[in-house]
C-alpha cells in the first residue's frame, strides 16, 4: 500500500472515516473499524496497529464513563475507525512524498512550503523548548509552587522560544527570496509519485460510494 | 502575501505545538495550542491567523487524529484575535486577560457541539472527567459537555492572550514594525489601519 499515490491513501482514510459516521451503527462502524484495523495490521502490528489501539483505548474508557453501552459501542467504533486509519496513513505516507504529489498536481509552491516547513519545524522547536527549560532550571528557575509562581515560570520558558522564532523569520524570508521563492509560483517536482488511471478511478469510486451511502441514509433510513 | 508573512505562518503553527514542552515543565492543565494562531493574527492580520490555525490543526492531526474536527475553533480564535488586535486590546495584561477569558467562553461554545456530536465529549481525559463531574452535578448531557469544555478553555485562552501580549511588548519596536498589525495590536499605531 505504501507505493500507492498519496491522494489515494488520503481518500481511503477520508472514505473510511465518513462511512463510519454515515452507515448505521453498530454494523456500519464494525465494518469500517475492521477495515481500518486490517490496514493497520497489514502495515505492521507493532509500528501501526499497537499505537492505533493505544490511542483509541482511552476514548472507550471515557465513553463508558459518560454513556450507556450501545452509545459507547456506536461512538467508540467511529472513533476507532478514524484513529486507526489516520495512524495508518501517518505511518505509511512520508510528508515529503505528499508535498511532491501536491506540487505534481498543480498546487502552488506556497501550500507545499507551508506544510513541509511546519512539519520540519515542530521537532526542532520542541528540542529548543527543552533546551530552554534546562537552561532556565540551571539559572535557578523553579517551575513548581503556587499557581502564580508556575505562570511566571511558564512566561520565562515560553517567551525566549517565541521571540527566537520571530527573530528568525526575517532570516528565513531572506534565504527563500535569494533562492527565487515566489509565493504562488508553480514548481516542477523532482520525483512525482506515479498516479495511474486505475488509482484515479478508484479514488472517484470511493468518493461516489460515500456520496451514495449518504444519500441512501438520508432518503431511506432517515 | 509577502515571503516574510509566509514564513511566519508555519513558524507560528510550530510554536503552538512546541509550547507543550514548556507547559509540561510547569505542570499546568493548559493546552496553549492556539498561541500561534493568536500571535500570527496580532502580527499579520486574519488571513495569516486563519492559515496558521488550519495548518496547526492539520499538523496536529498527524499526531492525534482527534484534532481535525476542531479546526473551526482555530478559525474562530483567529477572527476573535483580529477584532482584539483592531481594538488594541493587546496593549496591556489588564486588557488582554479579560479578552482572553471572553475567548475562552466563545471557544467552549464553539467546541461543545463538535465534542458532543463527534466524540461524545471524550476529547481528552481532563474534559471527559469534568464532563462526568457536570453530569454528577445534574447538568443535562449538552450542558455537562459545555461545562467540561469551558473549564478547559477558560483559563487556557486567558493565559494564551497574556503570553502573546508579553511577546508583542518584548519585541523590539523595529522588529514589530515589520509586521503589518503588530503596532496597532499593542495600541501604539493609530486606528486608521494596520501600521
Amino acid at each position: 500500500m505504501s507505493r500507492r499515490h498519496p491522494f489515494t491513501l488520503l481518500v481511503l482514510v477520508a472514505a473510511l472515516t465518513a462511512l463510519a459516521w454515515i452507515l448505521p451503527a453498530p454494523a456500519g462502524g464494525l465494518g469500517t473499524t475492521a477495515a481500518a484495523l486490517a490496514l493497520a495490521a497489514a502495515a505492521g502490528p507493532r509500528r501501526v496497529l499497537v499505537p492505533a489501539l493505544a490511542t483509541a483505548a482511552p476514548f472507550w474508557l471515557f465513553l463508558l464513563l459518560l454513556h450507556d453501552v450501545p452509545s459507547t459501542i456506536a461512538i467508540g467504533l467511529r472513533l476507532t475507525t478514524m484513529i486507526a486509519s489516520v495512524v495508518w496513513v501517518g505511518a505509511l505516507l512520508p510528508p515529503g512524498r505528499l508535498v511532491e504529489a501536491m506540487v505534481a498536481a498543480g498546487w502552488g509552491v506556497t501550500a507545499a512550503y507551508l506544510f513541509a516547513a511546519a512539519l520540519s519545524a515542530v521537532p526542532l522547536l520542541k528540542a529548543r523548548a527543552q533546551r530552554i527549560v534546562d537552561a532556565q532550571r540551571c539559572r535557578g528557575l523553579s517551575p513548581r509552587g503556587s499557581l502564580g509562581r508556575r505562570l511566571r515560570a511558564l512566561r520565562a520558558l515560553a517567551l525566549p522560544l517565541v521571540l527566537s522564532v520571530l527573530h528568525e523569520v526575517d532570516e528565513r524570508a531572506l534565504a527563500l527570496e535569494t533562492r527565487g521563492f515566489v509565493p504562488g509560483a508553480r514548481r516542477t517536482p523532482l520525483t512525482p509519485p506515479r498516479d495511474g488511471t486505475a488509482e484515479r478511478a478508484g479514488r472517484w469510486l470511493l468518493l461516489v460510494g460515500c456520496a451514495a451511502a449518504l444519500a441512501w441514509r438520508i432518503a431511506w433510513r432517515g | 502575501m509577502s515571503v516574510r508573512l509566509l514564513v511566519l505562518i508555519p513558524a507560528a503553527a510550530a510554536i503552538s505545538l512546541a509550547l507543550s514542552a514548556a507547559v509540561d515543565a510547569v505542570a499546568l492543565p493548559l493546552f496553549l495550542d492556539t498561541t500561534g494562531t493568536v500571535l500570527a493574527t496580532a502580527l499579520a492580520g486574519p488571513g495569516a491567523g486563519i492559515a496558521t490555525g488550519v495548518l496547526t490543526s492539520a499538523v496536529n492531526t498527524l499526531r492525534n487524529p482527534t484534532f481535525w474536527p476542531f479546526v473551526v475553533v482555530q478559525i474562530i480564535v483567529a477572527l476573535y484575535a483580529w477584532l482584539a488586535a483592531r481594538a488594541g486590546l493587546f496593549r496591556s495584561l489588564k486588557t488582554a486577560v479579560p479578552t482572553g477569558l471572553g475567548l475562552g467562553v466563545l471557544a467552549a461554545a464553539t467546541s461543545t457541539p463538535i465534542s458532543y456530536v463527534v466524540f461524545g465529549c471524550t476529547t481528552t481525559g481532563g474534559i471527559a472527567l469534568t464532563t462526568a463531574l457536570g453530569r454528577a452535578l445534574g447538568l443535562p448531557p449538552l450542558g455537562a459537555c459545555f461545562f467540561g469544555s469551558f473549564v478547559a478553555d477558560f483559563g487556557d485562552k486567558a493565559v494564551t492572550f497574556a503570553l502573546v501580549t508579553s511577546v508583542l511588548h518584548a519585541l523590539p519596536r523595529r522588529t514589530a514594525a515589520r509586521f503589518p498589525w503588530a503596532l496597532r495590536a499593542v495600541g501604539v499605531a493609530g486606528s486608521a489601519g494596520p501600521a
